[in-house]
Parts: structure tokens; sequence; C-alpha cells
């Protein structure tokens, strides 16, 4: 332990209890991560391996953490934003001998330097959140960067960087887009950054959702859940995309559909779920309709232009924790969450655990897979079979079981065509 | 810190404009200036914008709030305000009884009650200033059902405004607002998932509506209880699955009290429930769930801020939020801040009414003229307009 003490970069050591308390409460509704992939990890595949894991740092992070160690992995560990890190949590993992370089509200140079002590330590493989590690190693640390064994990805916008990586002919190791894993993508960023997005705007305005305009800015899965709760709770979604056929889905679904301009108009509230950068900017703050309230769902600080907002404010106080209001032209005040960080994770607690139970797992598996095997550089799906097996692992710890397909059930040409004389093309 | 406090209580004004068309309305009868009101709500930012809004109209105001759910830095902002604060945070039960009666010796002309502790106790052992009280509006079904008792049996000696019963309260606090803030701060608590998770809410009222429907809202399957059956049938209505309790807990992932009534859900209750099943009270707090009754739990450590284990004699262990106080006031801010917008704008009309003077002793309903213009308000500030009746109308709805 006072080894990873010694190498690490944390607040407090002594904040440790409250994080081990939290690491085990996420523990306790992980059963897939604690069970399944503990079993599969325990093949020695990964002993004596360094991984640097790049996420969120808190409870639910930290016990990923721990299970890669448990299998024997070294590990590493630093926070994927400079907002989000959980300082109890990481004491906690220091004291169970994982180093650990990150703290909460850091300066984006200290967040800077903390990404490069991880990549210092030369690690193997990546579990990457944003791809935000393996950018950086690519730009400052080519030599290193052509040796990597492998990077697991988290994220939707991390998945679209290592695709621009590769198709520049930079990316020289295999990734796995472990987001686009149907275990994460169809929870994670559904029902995981839907129901915690909504959590943490109404913990931290203690506004009511019930009859509220809620402006979702993008309908990728981020924000298809926030839509969908946001209708199911009461308050009426009015989706604004760029893109036709998500565009339609949302007005199928039962949303109203709007540019967004006349969307801002009419908003109480307003999320940002591009993925993208400057969704809200300079040109649209004159249509925001006074006191709505802006957050951001998406993986970038600045899906909302903060220093756009900054500079057309003539005052900007913190009137609630959290919760910033910029006077803007006319004296119309806006309300910014979290400065524009992740509002689920910088105002609130993140995603459910049983949510990341499952993103964490394939994450897991991922980075099993790419020390197991030798696959090509470039971006891989998450294997489907594996993908099954983490369901089925997660349903049958709800106690849910589920029926084999007969093979009376099963759709077969038979009777229309004979298959078994092939050749001819002809019926 | 009181900096911390304004910042909060200015934010919620902002959201409270039917509070300030109701102070609007009560200054051009100026019957509550230099009155003595006492406050006894939950004492947050938005009771703050009522405490503010009565002391704007030139009453002599003193607040007093519990120990598990004052809010701090509100106090200070208040006091720095010049308003006579009873509440301390934290405060032991002795102690909350103390402040209580300190409270009291200020001997309010007119008082906003929750739970009716206050006028329960004025009726009780304070009767010294029960000459003084002219008059008590009562925010909770918890509180009017006491009132109810004390007026049918001749107990009560003031007119009491049952401001819970008001539609413009009773159909969107417990439902909306309730309803919401329970389980969020449930979420909260334990950063758990809501979807797919079984759900049994406890009494199918107002509270347990909203409740249900923010649970299924998230993709929870919730099973109602019930002891009431025409509660029981407008759930079943709802699609709701409904069972006897001792059944459904046996399958909860969470357990939600909404009964308001002591002792709803007990230690047998929790020796029948799946380890690691959460528990949390959205009704009147302690002891709608009463750990005391039944076999021996063993409490154990608070495993995270605002979760307890307990351990029942079969080894398996549940968690109970907020150590079954009210959950969304304990380990959350209350109800929504538009929510309290319309409660406490009641409460003003419901203390301006009081000091008409004219009321009798006995339980009264706010004038529905009054429930109207509230509603009217916040209407009017999300821009909604509604039609008027037609003459023809008229004449048909009076027509026999």
């Amino acid at each position: 332990m006072s080894d990873a003490a010694d190498r690490s970069r944390i607040a407090d050591i002594s904040l440790a209890p409250s994080g081990h308390r939290a690491i085990e409460w996420a523990r306790r509704h992980s059963p897939v991560l604690d069970g399944f992939v503990r079993h599969r990890l325990d093949d020695d595949v990964l002993r004596g391996r360094r991984v640097a894991v790049v996420v969120h740092l808190e409870a639910k992070t930290a016990f990923l953490a721990t299970v890669l160690a448990d299998a024997g992995a070294e590990v590493v560990v630093a926070g994927s934003n400079p907002w989000t890190t959980r300082d109890d949590v990481a004491s906690a993992l220091v004291e169970r001998g994982v180093e650990v370089h990150s703290s909460r509200r850091s300066s984006l140079d200290q967040w800077e330097s903390d990404l490069m002590a991880v990549a210092d330590t030369e690690p193997e493989l990546i579990i990457d959140d944003g791809a935000e590690l393996t950018v950086r190693i690519s730009r400052d640390r080519p030599q290193l960067y052509a040796h990597l064994g492998g990077v697991s990805e988290e994220t939707t916008t991390g998945v679209a960087r290592l695709r621009q990586l590769e198709a520049a002919g930079r990316l020289p190791m295999p990734a796995i887009a472990a987001n686009d894993a149907a275990c994460k993508h169809l929870f994670d960023n559904r029902y995981g950054t839907g129901q915690s997005t909504l959590q943490a705007i109404l913990h931290m305005t203690n506004l009511r959702l019930p009859g509220k305009r809620v402006v979702i800015v993008g309908y990728g899965w981020v924000g298809r859940g926030i839509a969908g709760y946001v209708h199911h709770l009461g308050g009426r979604a009015i989706v604004v995309e760029i893109d036709p056929i998500k565009a339609l889905e949302a007005h199928t679904d039962g949303h109203e559909v709007a540019n967004l301009r006349d969307a801002l108009a009419g908003a109480d509230l307003v999320i940002t779920a591009t993925g993208g950068m400057r969704a809200i900017g300079r040109s649209h703050f004159d249509a925001i309709a006074p006191s709505a309230v802006l957050a951001n769902a998406g993986h970038h600080d600045l899906e909302i232009d903060v220093p756009a907002l900054e500079a057309a404010a003539s005052v900007i106080d913190e009137v609630r924790p959290g919760v910033t209001r910029y006077l803007l032209e006319e004296a119309k005040p806006v309300y910014l969450l979290s400065g524009g960080a992740l509002v689920n994770i910088a105002g609130g607690l993140g995603h459910p655990i049983e949510i990341m139970d499952l993103s964490f797992s394939v994450q897991a598996m991922g980075c099993h897979l790419l020390a197991k095997e030798s696959l090509p550089p470039g971006v891989h799906l998450f294997p489907a079979e594996l993908d099954r097996e983490i369901a089925t692992a997660k349903l049958e710890s709800r106690k849910i079981f589920l029926d084999p397909m007969e093979t009376a059930q099963q759709d077969t040409l038979h009777g229309i065509l004979d298959l078994s004389q092939g050749g001819d093309g002809h019926v | 810190m009181s900096d911390i406090g304004r910042g909060m209580i200015d934010f919620a004004r902002q959201f409270m404009p039917a509070l300030e068309a109701a102070a609007d309305t009560v200054r051009i009868g100026g019957r509550l200036s230099g009155r003595r009101v006492g406050i006894a709500l939950t004492l947050e930012p938005k009771t703050a914008c009522l405490v503010e809004a009565v002391a704007s109209l030139g009453a002599e105001v003193a607040v007093f709030g519990s120990g598990h759910s004052t809010k701090g830095e509100v106090v200070e902002a208040l006091v720095a305000g010049g308003i006579s604060v009873f509440a301390e945070v934290g405060a032991t039960p002795e102690r909350v009884v103390e402040l209580r009666d300190r409270f009291i010796d200020t001997r309010p002309e007119f008082l906003c009650d929750d739970g009716a502790t206050v006028a329960r106790r004025i009726h009780g052992v304070r009767r010294d200033v029960l000459d003084d009280l002219r008059g008590v509006a009562e925010e909770t079904t918890s509180g009017v059902r006491p009132l109810r008792l004390m007026e049918a049996d001749g107990s009560l000696m003031v007119p009491c405004v049952a401001v819970n019963d008001a539609r413009t309260k009773l159909l969107f606090d417990n439902v909306y607002g309730t309803g919401q803030s329970v389980v969020m701060a449930t979420l909260d608590a334990t950063n758990l998932q809501m979807s797919g998770k079984v759900v049994v809410v406890v009494g199918y009222g107002k509270v347990g509506k909203g409740i249900a429907s923010v649970a299924r809202g998230l993709g929870a399957r919730v099973i109602v209880t019930e002891i009431e059956p025409v509660a029981a049938l407008q759930a079943y209505h709802e699609g709701l699955q409904v069972r006897p309790l001792a059944e459904a807990v046996a399958e909860a992932d969470f357990v939600f009290t909404a009964t308001g009534i002591g002792h709803s859900l007990t230690a047998h209750h929790v020796t029948q429930m799946k380890d690691g099943a959460v528990i949390a009270v959205g009704g009147a707090g302690r002891p709608e769930f009463d750990p005391t009754a039944g076999p021996h739990l063993v409490e154990g450590d608070e495993v995270r801020p605002q979760v307890r284990a307990l351990t029942a004699p079969n080894g398996n262990t549940v968690f109970v939020v907020a150590d079954g106080y009210c959950v969304n006031t304990t380990a959350g801010e209350g109800n929504p801040i538009e929510i309290m917008d319309l409660s406490l704008a009641l409460q003003l009309r419901a203390l301006d009414h009081l000091a008409g003077g004219d009321l009798a002793p006995g339980i009264h309903l706010l004038p529905r003229q009054i429930e109207d213009e509230v509603a009217m308000t916040q209407l009017a500030s999300a821009g909604i307009r509604i039609d008027q009746p037609t003459e023809d109308q008229i004449r048909a709805a009076r027509t026999w």
C-alpha cells in the first residue's frame, strides 16, 4: 500500500473510510462484475499486465479497478474529467494498492499532468473514456503509443475519435468499441444517463419536472433516454436534431421536434446530448427563454459554449451549489449547471450502479480480450457472444431465466425451397 | 454561509409566481399587518420565501423547524434578515420540544402548522397561550386528521383551515411534489437504478399515487398494497398490481410507505424481505415504518450518507433511507419549488382568510375562489390561458 501511496497523487488519504464504504456498496449492486467477470478473469491472462483505467473516478470505477487488480493486473487510475473525481474513493483505491493520479476540481493543467503521469507508468492496456488518455499518448508519447497493447473505449465520443485515428492511419493497436456493445450503449447511454441526468438536475435545482418544457439537443442514445424519462415523468420533451432520421424517430416516439431557436424560446430546461461541441453557442443566447436552466449530458464540457456565455454576461454568480446565474442582455437570467460539465457526474452520483455493472463488465472483458488474443490494429466490435453472456449473467442475477429455442420453432425454407439440391439457381 | 442560504432563497423565489401574487392580494387588505404569525413548516428555502412574504406584509414572524429537516444555511439567512427562528440542525427530539415551546412562547395569533404538532401542543400542555391563538392553517393530511378528531370530540378551540384539503394543494403537492421528491431523494441517496425494479408502494392515497407514477415512469414494476377497497380498485384500474403487503414485500427491491399512519410497515415485514431491499418513508415519517414491532432487528452502520443497514434474524439485511423519517425532506430538499409555490400561496391566503376574523372554531376549507385564483396565477406565469364558459353553457349547467 505504501508503494501505491508514494506513487500516487490524491487529495487526502485520510478520506479513505467513506470511500471504502462507497466501493463496497457498489460491489453489492454489481453482481456481473463481482461474479461472472471475476470468474472469467481468473485465468491469469491479466496477471502482471499494466492496465490504465481513465474513467470518471468514483465508486463504480473503483470497483472495476479493484476487480482488475484482484485478477493480477497492475492498475493505474486517473479521472477522465477534472470535475468528477471523488477524493474519498481515490484514497480508498490507493489503500487497496492501486496507483491513482487524480483529485476533484483539479485545474485543467493538473488533470493533463495526471494523465501524463499515468502514461509514464507505460501501460500496456487502456480502459479509456472519451479516448482522453489514448489521444494524449498519441500526441505526447509517440514511442509508447507505437507499442500499446490495446484500448477499450467507453463512450460514443471516444469511439468516434478512435475511428478518426484509424481513418488517418494513426491507430497502430487494436481498440475495442466497448461503447458499441449492446450491453453498454443500450443501457448505459439510454437508461443510465437518462435517469441520472434528470435526477441530478432536479436535485441541484429543486425544480419540478411535470409540466416542464424540456429541450433535448441531440437524439442519440442519451437524448432518447432523457426524452423518454421526461415524457414518462410528465414533462414535455422537445427534441432538436440535425439528422432527419433521428428527428423522425423522435417525432414518431411522440415528442415535439423543433429547430433550436424555436425550441429555446419556449424552454424551461435545456439539455445538450450531442457528443459534439458548442451545440449551444453565442448565436443562440438571445433566443433562450428567461430563467431557463441549461445542463449538459454529453461528453464535452463545451457542448454549451461556456466561455461565450461568460463573455456575454453582465453578472455571473453561483446562486445554489453548482448553479450559476448569468445575466444576459436586458438582464435576462439563465442558469447553468455544473459549469457545463456532465451534469449527472459533476452534479450527481453518475449512472446508477446496476448500469455501470453492465458497462464495466464489457470494459473488463474487452480488456481481457485484448490481453488474451492478438487482435490486428484497428477498431473492433465487442464480440456478440460475450455481449450475450453478460446479459445472461445480469438476468440470472435478477433470477430471470430464458427459454431455449426449439428446433421446431425455427423458420426454415422447408416446403418452399429445397436447399439440399443446391446449384442451379432455379426453383 | 448566510450567502448560500440567501442565494437559495432568491433562486426559489424566481420560481414562485403564485406566492408573489398571493402576497400582493393579501397586502391590499392589510389584515396581517402587525399580527404575530408563527410558521412551523419544514424549514428550507421555499418556506423561507413564505416567511419573508409574511414579514413583508408587516407581520411579526416567528419560525419553528424540526431537527432533521431544517437547513442551516436557510436559518442563517433568515436570522440575518431579523426573523426569530427556533430551529437547530440536528437538534435532538428533546431539544426540538424545547425549541417548539420557546416558539409557542411568542404567542402566535395565526399559525402555519405541519402535522398539527404545534396546535396539538397548545391544546394540550400549552393552554396558557390558547387565548391568543386565533387561527391555524394546516399543511398536511397527517395534521388535518388529528384536528378533525379534536373537532369531533369538542377539544378544538380555534378555527383551522385545512390548507391540505384545497384542490390546488392536495392534487399537486401530495401527488406530483411528493411523488417526484420521494423517489428522487431515494435514488440520490442510494445511486441505484429504478428501471426493472420491483417497487412496493404501501398506501395508494395521493402520495402513494404520486410515488407509484414516478416509479413506473422510471421503468419500475409497481405493486400497491392497500387496506381501503376503493383506493385498491383505483390502483387496479391504473394497471398496477395490487397485493397484500406481507406477500408483496417478499418481491420488493424498494418499499415506499405512503400511509401517513404509524406502524404501517414493521419488523415482521422486514423478515420477509429480500436481502438488500431498500425502505423509504414518503408519508408521515416515524413510526410509519416501525422497526421495533416484531423480531429484533440489528441496527448496523450508515453504509452511505442517509442509508442505514438493518439485519433480520434470518441474516438478510435491508437498508433504510433517512432513518425512517420522511425521505424527501430529510435526505432531500423536500417538494419541488413550483409545487410549494402553490401550497405556500394557499398558506398565505389561509392566514389572511383566518385574519378576516369571522370563522367559528372547527375545520374550514378554503373557499373555492381562493383555490382557483392561486391556480390561475401559476397557469398565467406558464403562459397558459383557459376558456370562459359561454352564457349557453352556464345556463345549461343550471338547468334541470
